[in-house]
């Protein structure tokens, strides 16, 4: 849990003070909303929705990580850092050798500004460095190797280079597939290699810009092999760029591997990331970015399994069938069918990685659960995610309160050292966290444990 | 004729500021409510970035023409002696205030940034903008605030 209230209250947004007017002095005095933890579970107290003047906003500041400072883990586990000095790392995959890729990515170069709004919420996200910094290398894919497993990978090499805003890679044989923001594209693989040069193929164009508003496209291979599954965001908060721009968006699309054709697998899925097999049941379970601006304790982003043709209610409805109205024209045919998600993670923690134990090598009690990596909200007072969390599974569902396993992403004054991002078990069992902020891939192992 | 016109103190060699920049947020708000109306028949988000342009514009030409104005008004007491000149000023600073609260309103995404506050608060200001608009005008045509002798 989060909280640092002397550092919280006392920080807002400066730049919106040009306003002057009293009234908005007053209308900016939002309230800091609830406490997060009781959001969380599979049936969250939902309170009236609010619309703003001036939404609550409040991005921890970027401080980065001091020397020997590292994020702390629960009883039981223990951290180092795995890499560092990396550019915006934002996905991890790990290859049948046990060899890391990193994604390092930043976010499409030019994001139409449509209106005065734009212009702000580009500078809040560029301080969140949700886009990554426009000087440095980036969008490309770095290979760790850690062959002795002591934790400290002998060999680093650039493994794919001038890629396009990647986040997803899948391993189906000697194939390797990158989703990048715009395609996907199959590079041939050998097991070994620590770097490609071989052109890609392109395997089927996804939805890039010109307006690419989510544009992390992740990425999972049927067990079989046969299909991919491509996690496809929308293209606005909700829908102030227009309904055509949603076109095929807001959804999971499942992907033939050998022909490209593909087809909508589930939608209503505002911004899927994560997406991975739930290691008991086998079914396709995602975390989902929520909508923002409805107030400090809406709309709560979640974890869900997810259904061949389901419908989970971005842009209508949200949490089943609560009408958002700022969607016109509404769709009640929609909304009916809307399914309610599992799981609420709490709102705007902003869940963009997942990764289910599969490993043998944390403790007992993490077997079969779910990391969630929460990348941290901007919309609300009291900071809420930066942290990566467990949920417990059981016979394929969440079993019970999620716990904090990596915290220490914010300071004592809530400033941001790192944000976790995406998530994977390595070879070893070990959880790999992706810290775009901090440029660093933690790894997690069991305490006192050798590796 | 009788007394000398009062005099603009905020000018350029003898025009006056004020009346060469009112037009831009008169003009700017009229538009916001036609697009506000527009986004409301047809909820085609082309309209309501119209006006959300419309709006953050007519806010900084007014802020301006506002300044200019308020340097005549304190600065000749002949024009401070105008009752119209009080209703103008009165006016248009309530225009302003609620157009700035709706240029926030129109921040919002999609359909509440219009649908119902913020074309309620174009027309508004449009209709206080036509009594402190007819109100400018009696102050330069019948009282020749800023006319050269």
């Amino acid at each position: 849990m989060p909280s640092h209230p002397s550092a919280i209250g006392s920080r807002r947004f400066a730049s919106f003070s040009f306003a002057g007017a009293l009234v908005l002095a007053v209308a900016a005095c939002s309230d800091n909303g609830g406490d997060p933890s009781a959001q969380v579970g599979p049936n969250p107290n939902l309170p009236p929705l609010q619309q703003y003047l001036i939404p609550p906003m409040h991005v921890a500041k970027i401080v980065g990580w001091q020397k020997d400072e590292k994020p702390s883990v629960a009883q039981g586990l223990q951290v180092q850092a795995f890499a560092t000095g990396l550019e915006h790392p934002r996905s991890l995959y790990v290859l049948p050798n046990g060899d890391v890729l990193v994604v390092e990515s930043k976010s499409p170069d030019v994001q139409p500004i449509r209106r005065p709004k734009d212009l702000v919420m580009g500078w809040i996200e560029s301080m969140a460095t949700s886009g990554g910094s426009n000087t440095q290398e980036s969008n490309r894919i770095t290979l760790l190797r850690d062959a002795n497993g002591d934790g400290v990978p002998e060999t680093r090499s650039v493994f794919l280079d001038h890629l396009s805003s990647p986040f997803g890679v899948a391993l189906v044989g000697n194939d390797l597939y990158v989703a990048n923001t715009d395609s996907i594209v199959r590079y041939p693989y050998k097991p070994g290699d620590t770097k490609i040069s071989a052109p890609g193929t392109p395997l089927l164009p996804l939805p890039g810009g010109p307006i690419d508003h989510h544009w992390t496209k992740s990425l999972l291979a049927s067990q079989d092999g046969s299909r991919l599954y491509v996690g496809v965001g929308s293209n606005s908060n909700i829908t102030e760029n227009g309904l055509e721009a949603e076109k095929n968006r807001a959804a999971i699309w499942e992907v033939d591997r050998a022909s490209g054709r593909w087809r909508i697998f589930a939608s209503g899925l505002r911004n899927p990331n994560g997406l991975s097999w739930e290691p008991q049941s086998g079914a396709l379970w995602t975390v989902v970015n929520e909508r923002d601006e409805l107030g400090p304790d809406l709309v709560p982003d979640y974890l869900t399994s997810v259904r061949d043709g389901g419908f989970y209610g971005w842009p209508y409805s949200y949490w089943g069938q609560h009408i958002d109205p700022r969607v016109q024209p509404q769709r009640p045919d929609l909304v009916a069918k809307a399914i309610v998600p599992d799981y609420s993670l709490s709102s705007h923690v902003a869940p963009l990685g997942l990764a289910f134990d599969t490993g043998n090598s944390l403790p007992a009690n993490y077997h079969g659960g779910a990391f969630v990596g929460e990348h941290g909200s901007w919309n609300r007072q009291e900071l809420n995610g930066y942290k990566v969390v467990f949920v417990p599974f059981s016979d394929g569902r969440p079993s019970g309160k999620a716990q904090d396993v990596v915290t220490g992403f914010l300071n004592s004054n809530g400033e941001a050292r790192g944000r976790p991002v995406g998530l994977a078990i390595d070879k070893s069992g070990a959880l790999l966290i992706a810290d775009d902020v901090g440029n660093t891939v933690w790894r997690v192992t069991a305490a006192g444990g050798s590796s | 004729m009788d007394a000398a016109h009062p005099r603009s103190t905020a000018r350029v060699g003898i025009n006056p500021i004020h009346p060469m920049l009112v037009h831009f947020p008169i003009v700017l708000f009229t538009g916001a409510l036609i697009t506000d109306l527009a986004y409301w028949r047809t909820a085609d988000m082309m309209w309501a970035d119209f006006s959300a342009w419309l709006l953050t514009i007519g806010v900084i030409t007014g802020v301006l023409a506002a300044i200019a104005g308020l340097i005549d008004f304190i600065a000749n007491p002949l024009i401070r002696a105008q009752r119209a000149a009080w209703l103008h000023l009165v006016g248009n600073v309530v225009a302003m205030v609620l157009a700035v609260v709706n240029a926030f309103v129109h921040t919002r995404d999609a359909w509440t940034s219009v649908v119902p506050t913020g074309v309620i608060l174009s027309a508004v200001v449009v209709i206080i903008l036509l009594f402190t608009g007819w109100l400018g005008g009696s102050l330069v045509y019948r009282h020749g605030v800023g006319v050269a002798n």
